[in-house]
């Protein structure tokens, strides 16, 4: 008792520093600095509108693709960051994550940076991600996309932007359509002239075959369990159509971006030249085998319309390398082969009209379809009908699109 | 020692400010709300539009609610947002109440409240070019804020050659809440496997469509993981059901793909491959044996 007596005193006098120090400290603090707390609010308001300035920017930068002046900036040093040498069709930059990676990397006057995402043991060089509802369990992901983590220079506030790379689907026009070529003569029981109509649907086909650079994000962001032993392809093989695919690998890819293998039918309808553009139920669906004229008899010699065998000693084959179909697709003629699923024909699966035949050959007419095992790519797996290339290829291409319903 | 006592009373209690829940200012508020309302998807019941709030006087009342997604995006929750018109001593107050799920907001706030802003007057509310602006005054002083809502969307517009375009802010961008959880395993709350099909029993139906041509339940082919295929069935103005999934219409025990109405009918309006035909299961839905 006696000793707690003797430490009253400065147990007290301890106390009473402490108060003072804190009381005094909170007082001072007060007096230098009243509005430090809503200073941080403006500034923070500050850095979201930054944010959302950049956003739109990069959403104006992603849309207009080639056209954007940040493309005729970063141009060269962009395609030789990703080695490309030859030509392609710029076309396919837009909604396309390699120009909004280069525009950040060698744009050196933006005041953002983009976050790389982490990717566990992955070794992954992008600065993005593709999202999809196989891959995330975020709501409200509709559709799929590119998602780019942003964030503000200033005050490290970051914002995750989803960009949806849609603007390279067409929609297809509500009308009565025919599957197949046309049948010549009166139709019978036996023969019939295969119409459907596509009213009260909203179809979507993508407009170009399915890239190498989509495959490989594929690769990175898919379910490993469906990409194995595919290799990734880069450099001048980045914007060329995947080709290394097998068929069931290629249904895969589509359900992974939310689609559907494309349909024979549909790519009919895609690509026949309606007789009258004002007539959506005509009577009967006359069509021309080939895409850009209305007449039968109009074929061209013409590598702008139709890459064939001849055409490889003049210009580099690349994707969308001919004029649009009247829907808006390429590569509806020559090229690389295409499958497709047929649900009419399952053996009549494959566009056969290609650099693998000159402008002589039969096969160059639309809804004339030969036939792919969908295993491999030897001449073994195909069906030409009797109608074999005169060359010799050990492994032939065999190119894909998807398309989808939407609401 | 009096006045020494005194002063060491008032420091002490001075000392204890810092611990004591301070009232929220505008600016924290703001700021507070738009870190939340950035990512909104949806904008409901906004009873109010662009006119003074003035009745009824001294009650709150809700005057619109928010979907929002939580952090890391796993579910959607809902943000009820009150008003209390002040009334003699009855102070102005906006108070917003969180619900963890997508709900309705009951007319007078109950339970916490994640936000409450006193000293209100003269609110108005309005929704316009995608921005959610509050026009009010504080302690008598004038403020507006205003939010922008780059997530909601009007609708989308489907037209011939071209890409699908959203009626929103910046058609085709969406801000996400995005965290590790985001992607954490066993979280998928969106339906089927890359596996199902009709043929196996496994396909996940997402929209039906009834005898009457009524659609029973909601429609949630938007949550499908691996997107989704319509059937044949009642030839509906709308379309037929729908399933989530791969399509392979046209195999064997597979649904009949769409042929339309306009040229054929009954069975015919059903494609199937050339050696199958089509019948109506036991659902109603033409399918090829």
């Amino acid at each position: 008792m006696k000793d707690f007596k003797r430490y009253i005193l400065p147990l007290f006098t301890l106390s009473i520093c402490a108060v003072l120090s804190v009381g005094g400290w909170f007082l001072y603090s007060k007096i230098q600095n009243p509005y430090s707390k809503t200073e941080q609010f403006v500034q923070d308001k500050e850095a979201i509108n930054r944010l959302l300035q950049n956003s739109s920017e990069i959403h104006r930068i992603w849309n207009e693709g080639e056209d954007s002046r940040e493309w005729n900036l970063v141009k060269q040093e962009c395609l030789k960051h990703f080695n490309i040498t030859s030509t392609f069709d710029e076309s396919l930059l837009r909604c396309n994550p390699i120009l909004l990676q280069c525009n950040y990397l060698f744009n050196p006057k933006l005041n953002y940076r983009f976050v790389k995402p982490e990717m566990g043991n992955d070794q992954n060089q992008k600065m993005y991600r593709y999202l999809t509802k196989s891959n995330t369990s975020h709501v409200g992901l509709e559709p799929s996309g590119y998602l780019f983590t942003v964030e503000d220079k200033q005050s490290h506030k970051q914002l995750s932007l989803l960009l949806a790379d849609q603007c390279q689907e067409v929609f297809l026009q509500n009308r009565v359509y025919a599957y197949g070529e046309e049948i010549s003569g009166k139709p019978s029981e036996d023969i019939e002239d295969y119409r459907f109509d596509n009213f009260n649907q909203n179809i979507y086909i993508d407009r170009h075959l399915v890239m190498n650079s989509e495959v490989n994000d594929w690769i990175d962001f898919g379910n490993p369990n469906f990409t194995k032993g595919i290799r990734k392809i880069e450099a001048d093989e980045l914007f060329m159509p995947a080709t290394r695919l097998n068929y069931s690998q290629m249904e895969n890819f589509c359900s992974f971006k939310g689609k559907q293998m494309m349909q024979a039918h549909y790519f009919d309808a895609a690509t026949f030249l309606p007789m009258d553009l004002s007539v959506v139920s005509p009577k009967k669906n006359n069509r021309s085998p080939y895409y850009w004229t209305k007449k039968k008899s109009e074929f061209k010699e013409d590598c702008s319309l139709l890459y064939a065998q001849e055409c490889v000693r003049k210009k580099a084959f690349h994707i969308n390398s001919t004029s649009p179909s009247w829907s808006g697709i390429m590569d509806s003629l020559g090229g690389i082969f295409e499958v497709f699923r047929n649900p009419i024909d399952p053996e009549s699966n494959l566009k056969a009209s290609s650099y693998y035949f000159n402008f002589k050959s039969p096969w160059h007419k639309l809804g004339f379809r030969a036939g792919w095992d969908g295993e491999d790519f030897e001449l073994r797996h195909f069906d030409f009908k009797g109608i074999n290339p005169k060359l010799t290829v050990d492994n032939f291409k065999v190119g894909f699109r998807c398309m989808r319903e939407s609401k | 020692m009096k006045y020494l006592l005194l002063t060491l009373m008032i420091l002490l209690l001075q000392a204890c400010l810092p611990f004591q829940e301070a009232e929220v200012s505008p600016e924290e508020a703001e700021m507070k709300i738009y870190n939340e309302w950035i990512f909104a998807f949806k904008v409901q019941d906004l009873k109010v539009n662009d006119q003074i709030i003035t009745r009824p006087p001294g009650i709150e009342q809700l005057i619109f609610r928010l979907v929002i997604p939580t952090p890391g995006g796993v579910n959607f929750k809902t943000q009820c947002v009150y008003y209390q018109v002040p009334y003699k001593k009855i102070m102005g107050l906006l108070k917003i109440v969180e619900q963890k799920n997508v709900s309705s907001c009951s007319e007078v706030s109950s339970g916490d409240s994640w936000l409450e802003l006193i000293h209100l007057s003269d609110l108005k509310v309005k929704l316009v070019n995608f921005k959610l602006i509050l026009d009010f005054k504080y302690k008598n002083q004038k403020k507006v804020w205003t939010f922008l809502l780059p997530n909601i969307e009007n609708g989308v517009i489907h037209e011939k050659y071209q890409a699908v375009k959203e009626r929103k802010i910046f058609p085709g961008l969406t801000l996400l809440r995005i965290n590790d959880e985001s992607f954490a395993n066993g979280r998928n709350n969106y339906l089927g496997k890359l596996s199902d099909r009709m043929s196996r029993g496994t396909a996940i139906r997402c929209q039906q469509v009834d005898k009457n041509c009524q659609n029973v339940g909601e429609n949630r082919c938007d949550s499908c993981a691996y997107g989704w295929y319509q059937v044949v069935d009642y030839t509906c103005p709308q379309g037929g059901s729908k399933f989530c999934g791969q399509n392979h219409c046209g195999e064997k025990n597979e649904p009949a793909c769409l042929r339309g109405t306009k040229v054929v009918e009954g069975s015919d309006s059903g494609i199937c491959q050339s050696d199958l035909s089509a019948v109506l299961n036991a659902d109603h839905v033409l399918v090829c044996q």
